[in-house]
Order: structure tokens, then C-alpha cells, then sequence
């Protein structure tokens, strides 16, 4: 049995966050996600950390938050931060009335912007639409939502936290009406882990209900899916926006060597049984076509969807909720905090562990907002000079990932699944989504002699298995070429089993 | 526009297009093939899988759907065209074993077994199951290959690790074809006291002589050995093609390099001609009849869209089975994916159907209802369907 | 966005000669596809590896998806050369033309010190390979020929390279003769250096100038009826297909529309039957290596063709291999390994077949493969020469 102060439920950017708080603070703590980190939303985002633009007009405290933590994620994390600036576009036919509602909030607000003509925007991004009437500069930017919560959890297992991925909440240990801890299941190998703590972190995202009901409790959520096309190549090196109320596909984001760009928003039950349908793609590819025409052309290597968990209400589009978090005191012993976005992630972690602090009677500062993120120096960079020194000995060949670097990972987590891997290193988040390097990685691991002949045949199955679930409806024209190649690899050369 | 004249024209350099030129060839016509790059057999196992449904490959081609192309050709011209191509490879210096009787199977680098029908003769003494006793050699650097992945399912197996100088597959091969590097490799081999009975390697053991250095390892080692086959790039599937190659030209035959057809000339019933762009001007290839052999998705003979599927060099009718949401299952280990069924649907003379021209003929893996992965047809289906569709094409010639 | 169509498939790695024996390069995948989508244009370039790739082209005839990896290398080449400083072998090579106009004004001189052991020494500090003899100047280029003007209904402008002009006029003038023999008016336009060297020494600025000269003469002698012809397979390539690509003049498709290889000329003539050569026997064995910039041109292997009509013949087709030297490429020291060892399997090659002499269009391969192995290496037109019984001299 494992004992510790603050249990942590949820790997996702809150969760993180609270827990590289609770770090700095000197909490003891442990964090249990039941997949990998950023497993839900924040996975399944753009990346994007707002200006605050796409607040600005309609959620005016939301905006701000956004602004501020946008700063501030600037000066902490400026090794991972890319700072693309953002361009809201204004095409023929929006409304002009919005134009004017945009730049009097932002500057009520106090975010920078600039007009830009159509030319000198076309300047700045190439492959704009040609069309555009102007765009508007915010400083927008860019990050890899995994790298985030990779960085974060540095520092808690600096400062001596744990961590449990792949571990499922199974139950919530109760003792006199108060939560004490509780059970987790081990993927693995099958394993309970008992862990008892004072105070319980509900942090699990779109989950939060389910985890709460294992304590009797109830938050009630609205589950709205979100979906997002990944291109082939960075199609623009800033953040393009539309200057018009928040709608479908209206974000484009670059990461690294490809774009992002979504997103759309439908109501769900489940949050284990998505999946993207043929409908938003075609919508997503069709809106950011609008901004930057090269898109309807161009190779998409990915397609998936993801979950936003926000706080129910009665609005009927959910786009229309407030992003704004909610922390709830359950009043035995846990927490729910739910609701938030990305940009935020830092914000509400800080509240959170506020809150804990009140409860335990400490007077600890937070100094998330200060200390520059830890491991930044460990990142591979973008473009190539920062990337690799040299060309030598690289495992996936599409995102220039190194063998040393592989080793390095799978000493550090000890994980036997490629997606960990991927996660940390974009490993096979390139054009052949993992067609070779797949099989290099799990060599690797044979090399390092912690494979057995079910785990490897197993992991092999079952990445293929999730990553086919992310290209399935982006399969046309070169990308449907390229997997009919991996396809001939793991079926024909490789003799995996298909069903019977 | 500079014009070329040929009795028959091959659009596609693959295992198809190679064999149905060679052999148009061999009966005396002037054969031209014309290509954009090089076929998908490159980074094949080079081993020629005709049905891996049933032990007996002939069997498993009479248990195929109705409509499967396989049905068009005749025992007699999968035993000829398979015969032909054995012999055809043994004349290059390449043999291939095994026969139509039976289904064979090779070691793969993951340590599973994969079913075929003739493997290049360095696969010959591929171990049938885990059991039997390996000893597998891996080189310095070379990440396309991890012995690892044998090891932990064969409990008799043990590796040595010996350095090539060089860490690639392309390079590994290409210093085995240097008597230094192959005498001073067999000397390290015999120190190892290798107690197993197999040797086991990666598909890196020589370019073209690959062969003759198996035998001379094999002669010094006084032990059978084998290759397993790489991920690309892949020396045995570029060995296939370089034979196929060389075979054609001996055979009269010329190959048109970074050749993409760019366009089609057509009068009534009969295809005149196909377009192509060489460095500054248009080339007009001229033939009496023409075989499609561009391959599936791979190879570039058909060609998606968001909803639709195309063939891009004569515009022919691709059958479909249905929209976007039937080309794919949800499981991607499925064996019903719909995409498998994709390409041009053919009548009994290899000519396609719902198509204008008398002069056109279609083999490989751009038939449709193929499902090559499905049902384990490869190079042998490609080879069959080659001699038949050229032995059509022959007939419509005279 | 040719890369976009990158499939990974690794065809164009497999026919990489340089990568197949030089671990340093990463090969052509990697080093256009996959570096690609890392380069924003805006970073300094680091990557000094660019700098090993040859420029064959035979990944782009290889690749199945019109990826042109070797045109992606070569802007990062470019790339790299703007922002790094020149080697002084990269100096020498891209000011080719210029030296070797020096060269030849002092053509014994310079021939002797060339391959004295100091002048080699010399060469070597310099950072250039000295593993084959360098080619001998010659005093009297091909651009002082004078000749007998004709009235003739068809007439040729002759471009003939620097390799012919410097090194082997008496190539130029078989050619020209040859031509002549055909009743066709030959005419040497003023020329310059085709400016491939320049460009595949890291001077974009100069295989600019040159190009530019070049087109303007060129354009004149299009405009009054003459077709252009080349030779040397690497100038075509250069005139058809960086003039209009990487270099970017204005005029250059005009010049791609109406330039011709030599020998895709004379088969042209041949199969329209404008002209009815009496090939003579000649009793040869040899072995065609085909240049790699041949295989480039797309245009076959018309040479091929025409000699396959010289009764007695016996020639065999070699197209797997490149030999290595690639112009300039290999006589930089630092790919003198890459050279050696690409030249000696093609030339293994070639003596598998059993033939007595090599044949080959381009002189950078004939340099290469005489000098390691010991065998003639002849141009097609010197057969055919023979065949027609046309001599050199006047």
C-alpha cells in the first residue's frame, strides 16, 4: 500500500499541472492515469495556447486568463513554446460589426493586436487565401500538448512524486464518510495498487463523472466531441483564426513539421466510444480551405477525434458554455475540477492546490508562474538545425527521431508500448504514422531484453490497432498509397495474423 | 513530338508488366515498357505467393469468390507461366524453390511464419517451425533488422553480432559482392563454434551474387543457412525485379525510365498511342496493343480521391464496392476491407469491361476483387495473370 | 510540394549509389523527403551532409511517386552553399571554365605539372582527389575550329560542353565531321561553360551568368532555323532541365523544346529516313555504360540504338551502376572513397561481361572507368566513325 498526501486522478494537463504545483510546494503526491499522459482532451487538441482572441467577444474573463497564462507560458517554457503569433483572417462576408466587437474587447482586454493589411499578411503566411480582406495579429502560440505534460511531471518525479500510468481507478477507498485513497488497476500486469492519501484530485477530464460516482458524488458534465485533421506539412508557421463567432474548422495550428486544424463540436455520451465521422472531416478540410486554399490539396496524414468535458448547462451548442473551470468540494475528502482549456491548464492548477493548501492549513506560494519548466533541454527542437546534429542512427526517419533517444525513453519509463514512445518523442506521428518505426522500436526493445515473444507480438497488435483508428478517414490519394505500403509490411512481410 | 513505334507497349515495370513483356518478346514482337519509377516488387520478400487460403495453392484458387480474376486463367497457364518464370529466374542466376503442389513457409523477421509458394533459394532452408535450432548473425547499426524479436519465440535460437563497416542493408549487400569482405566475413563465422544447425541472416547476403555466396558460406560452414526477409529496402525484392529486368532485355525488350504516361491517343476501337513526357518534349509511343500492368494503390496504378477511385492512365471504369465507408473496417486486423476489392474488373480475354478500345489488356494487382492480402496472392497472381492477359494480346495481334 | 507524395518506400534509398557505401550520407530519403519537412527556410543550415549527394538522379528515375529527391538535395545545396564558405575545391570546379580556358592557353605546362608529385601534392592540399589522372588539356579547343560553311537544308548548332572543348576536341571534330557526312550544316555558336559545375559547386550566381550567355546565343541560332545539339549528357541536362528549374531564366524552354542529344538526332534522322548511313563491320565487343545524367535526360539510349545498327558489333548494356565520378563530384577529396568504391563495382561489372573496350557518352564516366581499370573507353561517335570510315582530320 502506497501512502502519500495528494492523490491525483487524470494525466491530462490539469492533472499534470496540479501535480508539478504540488511539486514546487513540496507536497507529496501521486498521479494515476488510466492510459498514457494527455490520453483525453488534451491530446486530442490543437496545441494552441490562446492569446485570448477567441474569447475576447464572447467570454471576456476567459479571454484575459488566457492572455495572462499565454505570458506566462511564454517566459516558463520557452524552449517548448513556439511563438507563432496568431493571425485572426477576415474573409469576404464576415461581418464587419464583429471585426469592430473583436478589436474594442481586445483592447479592453489588454491584448496586443495590429491590423495587417491583406498584402502584408500574405507576407507573413504565403498560403493564405488570396481573398482576404485583412488580418488581424495576436500573439498566438504553439505546443505539443504530450510535451506539456511531460515537462510538467519532470518536476514531480524531481521532486520525488509519483506517477502510475496505465493504471485504472477502479475503486475509491471510503472510511467514515471520508475518501482515504483508492484502488487502481495495473494494465500490465494485472495488479491492484492500493494507495491512501489525504486529500483526492478528481482531474480526469471528460471521466470526471464516472470517477465521482465511485464516491458517490455526481458532476454533471456535457461531453462534446471535437475532431482535428493533421496535414502532411507545416502549411503556415503562425496560428490562423477566423475573425467571426467560434464555428466549425476555424483553427489552424502549426506544430512542429505539420498543422493541426478542427474543429468541430458534437454532443456525446460516451467518452470511450468515439470516433471521427467521414462528415467533419470533409468540414474541417472545406473551413480551413477558406483560410488557406492550399488545404483542399493538400495530404492529410491523420484524422481524430477527441473529448471536451464541460460543466453542464443548459445552453443548447456547447460552444457557447464558458470554458471558465469550476472547482468542486465534494466535502469528503475530494475534489472535482473540471472545465478549462489548455491555455488555462496552469491557471486552475494553481487555484486547485490553493484550495488543498486552505484545506491542510499551509501557507505555501505558488511558484508555477515563476520557475521555468524542467527537461526543456531534453526536447528535440524544430526546424532541422535544431533537431539533430547529425543524421546517424535514426529509428523513425519521417520525425527524426533517434536510437539514443528511444533507449533513453524506455530506461526512463520502462514502458513496452510504442504509443508511450510516441508520445515523448513524436515517434510515428509523420507521414507513415509509425510504418517503420513501429517495428524499430519494439527492436529496440528486444535489444534491451525486456520483451517477451506475447508482449511484443501484443504491443505490435494493438498500436497498429489504435493507430489505425486515427488514419482510417484520412485515407486518400498519397496517404492511402502510403498505408496500402505499411499494410503490405506488417500483413505481407512481416506475416502478422490477420482475423480468421 | 518525336514518335516511337512498337508492336506492344507495357505500362508498368512490375512482376505483371515484366512478364507479360518478356514473353510477348520471346514470340518475336518488339516490346517497349514504359514506367514511371520502379514497381512495388522491389521492396518485397521477392518470394511469389500464389494462394496462401490451402496447403495446396491450386486448391485454395478453386475455393476463391466467383469473381476472383484468378478464375480466368487456366491450371494449365499458372503451371506454364510459374514454370517459366522458375526457369527464367534460374537462367539469371537466382533460383527460386518450391512448385504449385504445395504452400511453403519462410521465417519472418518478427519471428512468424509466412506462407508461400516459391522462395528465391537463399529462403530454401527457412525453418518450418520454432523448434528448430537457429543461429541468427545481425550486423552493427543495421535497425532494419532485430534478431530479438526470433530469439524470444525461439527457444533454441542464439545470435552473434558481426560489423560490416557499414550500418545499411543497401551497403551490407553491397560489400558481400567483394571476395575480401565475404572471405574475411566467413573467417569470423567459422571462429564463432556455431552449434546450431541453421545460420540465419538478414536478406543482406550480396546485390546479384547472393546465391553464390549462400553456397560458399554454406560449402565452408558445412551447414545450411537462410535469409530472412527485410523490411524495405529489400535486397531479395530487388533481386527479383533486377532478374525480371535483365530477362526482358535479353529478350529484345526496352524499358522507358521516369516515363509517366501523360496522355492517350485513341481513333474509334483502338488505343494509337500513349503520351509521354521525356526532359523537353512530348514522346508519342505507338503500338498495336497495349497492356495495363500499373499496379494497385502502391504502385500507382489506381489513384483515390476523397469518395472516388481512379485509374490515371486510360481512364478506365475502377469498381468500387461502394462509398468511403465500406472501403475500410473499424479493426484493422479485418479481412473484409472493402478497398481489397478495388480495380478494374476484366472480361475472359483480360480486356476490360465497360471499356471503348478492343486493343487494351489489364494483369497484376490492379484487377479487381483481388484482395491480395486476403487471400495471400502476390507475384504468382501477378505472373499468372501476365501470361494470360499477354497470351490474349498476342492473339489479338494476328 | 513535390515531397508531399513521399511514400516511404525506400526505392529511391535502394539505388543510391552514394549511400550504399558512404555511411555519412543519409541518402536520398532522408535527405530530401524527410529533411524537408524541417527546413523552414528561415535557420541557418546546418547540414553539411547535403554537400555528399552527387546529383545522379537515380532516385528520381527510381521513385514510383514524382518525388525528385535529388531536386529537393540540390536547393539545400544551394541553400548551403550561399551560407557557407566555399572550400578551395569547390572554388576551383565551379570556376571550371575559366581555369580551364588558363589550362589550355598553357596546355603543355600545365599538363606536366599536373601530374608531377608535387602538382598532385598540391591538388591534394587543395582538398581535390588525385586517384585518377587529371584530364590533359589541350592546347587547340574546339572553339578555334575553323570549317567550310555549307548550304545544306538542315543545320545544327553545336554545344559542345567544356569537356570536349578542353580536354578531347578531337572528339568535336569526329562529331562535327560525322555530321557533316549526313549533309548537315554545322555551326559552333558562341558558348560557354553550360554552368552545371558552378552549380554543383555552391555558385548559383555564376551557373546563372553563364546560363543566361548561353540562352541568348542559343536563342539566336533557334530563331534562324538551326536545332541545338549536345553531347555531353550532363550539359543537356543542365540546358533542359535546371535552365528552366533552379536557375530560372526567362527563354529557357525554348531552348529545352529545341535542343537535342546527338545521338537522339541522328537516330531521329535514321528512322525518318533522312539520312541512310552505310555502317561499315567493326568487330568490337564492348560494354555501354549509360551515364547516369543519360538515364536523367528520358530520352532512352539513343546511342545504343544507332550502333545496334553497325553489323559485327557486340555490345552489352550496363545501367545498374553509376561509376562514381559525377563531373567534379569525385575529384573532391572528401568523396574520393565514394568514388573509388562505386568505380571499382562498375567496373567489375563491366569486366564480368567480357567485353574488350567500354563505350560511353559521357567523358566524366569514360575518365573514370579507363582510369581504374585499365580498359579504352571510347564515345559513341568514335564507333560510329569507325563504322563510317570518317577520320578526325580534315
Amino acid at each position: 500500500m502506497i501512502k502519500t498526501d495528494v492523490i491525483i486522478i487524470g494525466g491530462g494537463a490539469t492533472g499534470c499541472g496540479i501535480a508539478r504545483d504540488l511539486a514546487l510546494r513540496g507536497i507529496p503526491h501521486c498521479l494515476i492515469e488510466k492510459g498514457d499522459f494527455a490520453a483525453g482532451a488534451t491530446g486530442a487538441c490543437h496545441g494552441l495556447l490562446h492569446s485570448g482572441g477567441r474569447y475576447a467577444v464572447s467570454d471576456q474573463v476567459a479571454a484575459k486568463e488566457c492572455y495572462d497564462e499565454n505570458m506566462i507560458m511564454r517566459r516558463i517554457g520557452e524552449k517548448c513554446v513556439e511563438p507563432t503569433g496568431g493571425l485572426f483572417v477576415r474573409l469576404p462576408g464576415d461581418s464587419k460589426i464583429f471585426r469592430e466587437r473583436f478589436l474594442r474587447s481586445c483592447e479592453e482586454i489588454g491584448i496586443p493586436t495590429e491590423i495587417l493589411s491583406s498584402t502584408k499578411a500574405l507576407e507573413l503566411v504565403p498560403n493564405l487565401n488570396p481573398d482576404i480582406e485583412e488580418a488581424i495579429k495576436v500573439p498566438d502560440c504553439s505546443i505539443d500538448p504530450f510535451r506539456l505534460c511531460m515537462l510538467n511531471m519532470r518536476t514531480s518525479e524531481l521532486k520525488g512524486g509519483l506517477s502510475f500510468t496505465r493504471h485504472k481507478v477502479t475503486e475509491i477507498v471510503q472510511s467514515h464518510g471520508r475518501c482515504i485513497g483508492v484502488k487502481a488497476l495495473d494494465a500490465a500486469t494485472g495488479d491492484e495498487k492500493e494507495i491512501h492519501g489525504n486529500i483526492i484530485v478528481n482531474a480526469s477530464g471528460a471521466w470526471t463523472n464516472l470517477i465521482a460516482k465511485l464516491a458517490g458524488c455526481e458532476v454533471p458534465l456535457t461531453l462534446s466531441k471535437g475532431s482535428l485533421v493533421i496535414t502532411n506539412h507545416r502549411l503556415t508557421d503562425m496560428v490562423i483564426n477566423r475573425l467571426r463567432p467560434s464555428s466549425d474548422g476555424d483553427i489552424i495550428v502549426p506544430n512542429e513539421a505539420v498543422c493541426l486544424a478542427g474543429t468541430t463540436s458534437l454532443a456525446v455520451e460516451d467518452p470511450d466510444k468515439i470516433t471521427i465521422q467521414p462528415a467533419e472531416v470533409d468540414t474541417i478540410i472545406g473551413e480551413a480551405g477558406r483560410m488557406i486554399p492550399h488545404f483542399n490539396n493538400t495530404r492529410v496524414i491523420r484524422a481524430f477525434s477527441g473529448v471536451r468535458p464541460l460543466l453542464k448547462s443548459q445552453k443548447l451548442d456547447s460552444r457557447e458554455i464558458s470554458r471558465g473551470f469550476q472547482i468542486i468540494d465534494h466535502q469528503n475528502g475530494m475534489y472535482s475540477i473540471v472545465g478549462g482549456k489548455l491555455t488555462t491548464f496552469r491557471l486552475m492548477a494553481e487555484k486547485m492546490v490553493d484550495t488543498i493548501m486552505n484545506a491542510f492549513n499551509l501557507k505555501r506560494a505558488c511558484e508555477t508562474a515563476e520557475k521555468p519548466l524542467d527537461g526543456q533541454e531534453e526536447l528535440s527542437g524544430y526546424p532541422l538545425s535544431k533537431r539533430l546534429a547529425d543524421m546517424k542512427d535514426i529509428v523513425c526517419e519521417c520525425e527524426l527521431v533517434t536510437r539514443k533517444h528511444v533507449e533513453r525513453i524506455i530506461a526512463q519509463t520502462g514502458t513496452r508500448h510504442v504509443g508511450d514512445i510516441s508520445h515523448r518523442t513524436r515517434l510515428g506521428m509523420g507521414p507513415c504514422q509509425g510504418g517503420f518505426c513501429t517495428f524499430r522500436a519494439l527492436g529496440v526493445m528486444h535489444d534491451m531484453n525486456i520483451l517477451t515473444a506475447e508482449q511484443s507480438v501484443q504491443s505490435l497488435r494493438e498500436f497498429l490497432q489504435r493507430r489505425f483508428r486515427g488514419i482510417r478517414y484520412a485515407l486518400w490519394g498519397d496517404q492511402l498509397r502510403e498505408e496500402q505500403l505499411v499494410e503490405y509490411i506488417y500483413l505481407g512481410i512481416l506475416a502478422m495474423e490477420k482475423n480468421k | 513530338m518525336s514518335v516511337i513505334e512498337y508492336d506492344v507497349i507495357v505500362i508498368g515495370a512490375g512482376v505483371a508488366g515484366l512478364t507479360a513483356g518478356s514473353w510477348l518478346s520471346g514470340q518475336g514482337l518488339k516490346v517497349a515498357l514504359v514506367t514511371t519509377g520502379e514497381p512495388t516488387a522491389c521492396l518485397s520478400t521477392g518470394c511469389i505467393d500464389v494462394c496462401a487460403q490451402n496447403e495446396d495453392p491450386l486448391q485454395g484458387i478453386a475455393h476463391l469468390p466467383a469473381e476472383h480474376p484468378f478464375h480466368l486463367v487456366s491450371n494449365a497457364t499458372i503451371h506454364q507461366a510459374l514454370n517459366d518464370f522458375q526457369q527464367i529466374m534460374t537462367d539469371m542466376g537466382m533460383s527460386y524453390t518450391g512448385g504449385l503442389g504445395k504452400n511453403r513457409r519462410i521465417l519472418s523477421a518478427i519471428g512468424t511464419f509466412k506462407t508461400t509458394c516459391l522462395t528465391p533459394s537463399t529462403m530454401q532452408t527457412s525453418p518450418q517451425n520454432e523448434n528448430e535450432k537457429i543461429h541468427i548473425i545481425t550486423f552493427t547499426g543495421l535497425k532494419d533488422f532485430y534478431p530479438g524479436y526470433i530469439i524470444s519465440r525461439f527457444p533454441n535460437a542464439s545470435f552473434s553480432i558481426y560489423n560490416a563497416g557499414v550500418p545499411t542493408t543497401m551497403g551490407i549487400a553491397a560489400n558481400f559482392e567483394d571476395d575480401t569482405f565475404l572471405e574475411a566475413f566467413i573467417l569470423w563465422l567459422e571462429k564463432q563454434n556455431i552449434r546450431e544447425d541453421k545460420i540465419a541472416f538478414p536478406a543482406v547476403l550480396g546485390l546479384e551474387s547472393a546465391m553464390s555466396v549462400k553456397e560458399r558460406i554454406e560449402h565452408r560452414l558445412e551447414r545450411p543457412i537462410f535469409e530472412i526477409p527485410t523490411i524495405p529496402p529489400s535486397m531479395p525484392g530487388r533481386r527479383l525485379f533486377n532478374g525480371l529486368k535483365d530477362h526482358f532485355r535479353r529478350k529484345g525488350g526496352v524499358i522507358y525510365w521516369g516515363w509517366p504516361v501523360a496522355g492517350v491517343e485513341k481513333t474509334g476501337r483502338q488505343i494509337e498511342a500513349v503520351i509521354a513526357e521525356s526532359r523537353g518534349r512530348p514522346n508519342s509511343l505507338n503500338a498495336r496493343a497495349f497492356i495495363l500492368a500499373t499496379g494497385s494503390f502502391v504502385g500507382g496504378g489506381l489513384w483515390a480521391k476523397r469518395d472516388t477511385i481512379m485509374e490515371k492512365v486510360f481512364n478506365l471504369p475502377v469498381f468500387v464496392p461502394g462509398g468511403q465507408e465500406v472501403w475500410f473496417d473499424q479493426d484493422y486486423f479485418s479481412v473484409n476491407h472493402g478497398i481489397g476489392e478495388t480495380g478494374i474488373a476484366v472480361d475472359s480475354s483480360f480486356r476490360p469491361k465497360g471499356c471503348p478500345w478492343d486493343n487494351i489488356f489489364v494483369c497484376g494487382a490492379i484487377l479487381a476483387h483481388t484482395e491480395a492480402l486476403k487471400n495471400g496472392c502476390g507475384h504468382g497472381f501477378a505472373i499468372a495473370t501476365a501470361q494470360a492477359a499477354a497470351q490474349c494480346c498476342l492473339e489479338h495481334i494476328r | 510540394m513535390k515531397y508531399e507524395h513521399c511514400i516511404r518506400c525506400t526505392i529511391c534509398v535502394e539505388n543510391c549509389p552514394v549511400f550504399r557505401v558512404n555511411p555519412e550520407f543519409p541518402g536520398p530519403k532522408q535527405a530530401g523527403p524527410d529533411a524537408q519537412r524541417f527546413r523552414n527556410g528561415r535557420e541557418k543550415s546546418a547540414e553539411e551532409w547535403v554537400l555528399l549527394c552527387s546529383q545522379c538522379k537515380r532516385c528520381e528515375m527510381a521513385c514510383p511517386c514524382g518525388v525528385e529527391p535529388a531536386q529537393i538535395i540540390l536547393r539545400a545545396q544551394q541553400r548551403y552553399g550561399l551560407e557557407h564558405p566555399h572550400t578551395a575545391a569547390h572554388l576551383l570546379f565551379a570556376n571550371n571554365y575559366y581555369l580551364s580556358t588558363l589550362g589550355s592557353i598553357t596546355a603543355p605546362l600545365a599538363n606536366r605539372f599536373a601530374a608531377t608529385k608535387i602538382g598532385k601534392k598540391i591538388f591534394r592540399r587543395m582538398g581535390i582527389a588525385t586517384y585518377i589522372p587529371f584530364p590533359k588539356f589541350s592546347f587547340k579547343t574546339l572553339r578555334g575550329e575553323k570549317k567550310a560553311r555549307s548550304r545544306e537544308a538542315r543545320k545544327v548548332a553545336f554545344f559542345y560542353g567544356c569537356f570536349i572543348n578542353f580536354y578531347r576536341p578531337d572528339i568535336g571534330r569526329k562529331i562535327i565531321r560525322m555530321l557533316q557526312s549526313f549533309k548537315i550544316d554545322v555551326v559552333l555558336p558562341p558558348q560557354w561553360c553550360c554552368g552545371l559545375p558552378a552549380l554543383g559547386n555552391g555558385n548559383t550566381a555564376l551557373a546563372r551568368s553563364f546560363a543566361r550567355k548561353n540562352v541568348a546565343s542559343l536563342s539566336n541560332y533557334i530563331d534562324a532555323g538551326y536545332d541545338v545539339v549536345y553531347t555531353c549528357t550532363s550539359c543537356g541536362l543542365c540546358l533542359l532541365h535546371d535552365y528552366q528549374g533552379i536557375l530560372e531564366i526567362p527563354e529557357a524552354k525554348k531552348i529545352a523544346e529545341n535542343s537535342f542529344d546527338l545521338y537522339e538526332y541522328v537516330l531521329k534522322l535514321i528512322t525518318e529516313r533522312e539520312i541512310k548511313p552505310n555502317f561499315r563491320e567493326v568487330n568490337r565487343v564492348l560494354a555501354y555504360h549509360i551515364p547516369c545524367h543519360l538515364r536523367a535526360l528520358k530520352i532512352g539510349y539513343p546511342a545504343a540504338d544507332v550502333i545496334k545498327l553497325i553489323p559485327g558489333l557486340q555490345c552489352r548494356i550496363l545501367d545498374d551502376a553509376c561509376c562514381g565520378l559525377n563531373g567534379s563530384y569525385g575529384f573532391k577529396k572528401i568523396n574520393e572513397a565514394t568514388a573509388v568504391q562505386l568505380g571499382r563495382r562498375a567496373v567489375s561489372l563491366i569486366q564480368k561481361t567480357g567485353a574488350e573496350a567500354i563505350v560511353a557518352d559521357c567523358g566524366s564516366c569514360r575518365m573514370q572507368l579507363s582510369g581504374l581499370s585499365g580498359m579504352d573507353a571510347f564515345d559513341p561517335v568514335e564507333i560510329i566513325c569507325e563504322s563510317l570510315g570518317i577520320k578526325g582530320k580534315k
